[in-house]
């Protein structure tokens, strides 16, 4: 009886100081991982928005449209569309928004640059927990996203379900969610009337005003 | 002189892969390429040092009933730890090796050295034992996925070596889960064999 309560009591002392280990640490570093975090986002898309108007420094507003939030976060994400111009014009060169797309061990997170008229002008990978060697082979542009350069929202299907972008070979699960998630972003946009039909018509929807930087947390494991 | 055999030791006489087969797991997963084994091999190699250190430091404090459950709390503690300090202050090498954490975590060799080794010996030798095991393991890694790659891309650390034409048309299943198991199986037999050649002329 005494010895399993000393057993008892190791184990317990073990888990405690390694609990307690845990929680100095993540808040100590949680805060340091977030900004590491947002500074990445922020980086990710000034490149892939770069692709858009190249050269030129860029304006980012928020806009706010459903059906393009991060589905899988138990916060509601207020970024999901962000207008890039090129200042002092206000006038769009094209969006750029994150898709979030359930992968094989992750979310992926891919961030697109599309121009006023719906077409892909580039992309990047955000964030993925694919599997080492497959699934993660997806942050090569080889592999994949840089087939979507030049594409619209009806040409971004894989082969195998009845399109023409060839999936990375053995991760058919990974190709799937972010071709998926890359299209249902772009659906929701052209739902929301956000591209012109070629009469280079703009189209204003409610501007949510604040820069992206103060409007972009929410990104998601 | 046991400390230079306590670090050889993993490297062939013991190598975790071609003579334990330990942490088949990731070694399978993560073999499909050089840079993904040699990545691979530097988490591990710390992992294991910092774990066989520390289960051989509080080896004497853990009654022995207890210890499996103790031992994988000090690892899972650690490794999460190194993983959350790494991804604050070190997000270049967080980026690049950060995709193995949690796969180390399921890695046996880690609990299986600190079970078989750290726990019985003394600080210093557990730590030349985690550093031959990791250096094995390693190895055993960078020799499997030489073949994989180059049968599979064409190429050798990203190095283009079988020329573009053959690119366009690999021997993909090197790459996959089967080619990882067939190439393994060559690997270990030709290891057998050579076992065998040495036991023979004695």
């Amino acid at each position: 009886m005494a010895e399993m309560f000393k057993l008892g009591l190791v184990l317990m002392l073990v888990a405690l100081i390694a609990a307690v280990a845990l929680g100095v640490v993540n808040s100590r570093t949680a805060p340091v991982i977030a900004i590491q975090k947002e500074l990445e986002k922020q980086s990710a898309m000034n490149q892939v928005a770069g692709s858009l108007s190249p050269g030129d420094s860029l304006a980012f507003d928020s806009l706010a449209i459903s059906g393009l939030e991060n589905p899988y976060a138990s916060s509601d994400n207020t970024l999901s569309v962000v207008k890039v111009s090129v200042p002092p014009d206000t006038s769009r060169v094209g969006y750029v928004y994150i898709a979030y797309g359930k992968g094989y061990s992750s979310t992926v997170q891919t961030i697109v640059a599309v121009s006023p008229d719906g077409v892909i002008s580039g992309t990047t990978i955000l964030f993925q927990q694919e599997t080492p060697g497959l699934g993660a082979n997806v942050v090569n542009p080889v592999k994949l996203i840089e087939k979507f350069t030049g594409l619209t929202a009806t040409e971004c299907i894989l082969t195998k379900d009845g399109g023409g972008i060839d999936a990375m070979t053995g991760c058919t699960i990974t190709s799937r969610a972010v071709t998926n998630s890359v299209r249902t972003g772009l659906d929701a946009m052209n739902d929301a009337g956000l591209f012109s039909s070629g009469n280079g018509e703009q189209v204003d929807i409610e501007d949510t005003g604040d820069p992206v930087d103060h409007n972009s947390e929410g990104g998601v494991e | 002189m046991s400390l230079v055999k306590d670090l050889t030791n993993g490297i062939y006489r013991e190598n975790p892969i071609f003579r334990l087969a330990l942490g088949m797991c990731p070694f399978l997963a993560v073999t499909t390429s050089v840079e993904n084994a040699l990545g691979m091999g530097a988490a591990v190699i710390f992992v294991l040092i910092s774990s066989n250190f520390l289960v051989s430091l509080f080896r004497n404090l853990i009654p022995s009933k207890v210890r499996i459950p103790c031992y994988i709390v000090i690892i899972a503690t650690f490794v999460t730890l190194v993983d959350m300090v790494m991804h604050a202050y070190l997000p270049e090498l967080h980026r690049s090796l950060g995709i193995f954490i949690p796969l180390i975590v399921v890695n046996c060799i880690i609990l299986g050295r600190a079970e078989g080794f750290a726990s019985r010996r003394p600080v210093l030798n557990s730590i030349a034992d985690a550093i031959g095991m990791g250096t094995g393991f390693t190895l055993a890694m960078v020799i499997l996925a030489s073949f994989r790659e180059i049968l599979g891309s064409g190429t050798w650390l990203n190095m283009n070596i079988l020329g573009t034409a053959y690119q366009n048309q690999p021997l993909l299943i090197a790459i996959l889960a089967p080619g990882a198991f067939i190439l393994l199986a060559f690997i270990l037999g030709f290891f057998n064999i050579l076992e065998k050649r040495r036991g023979g002329s004695q």
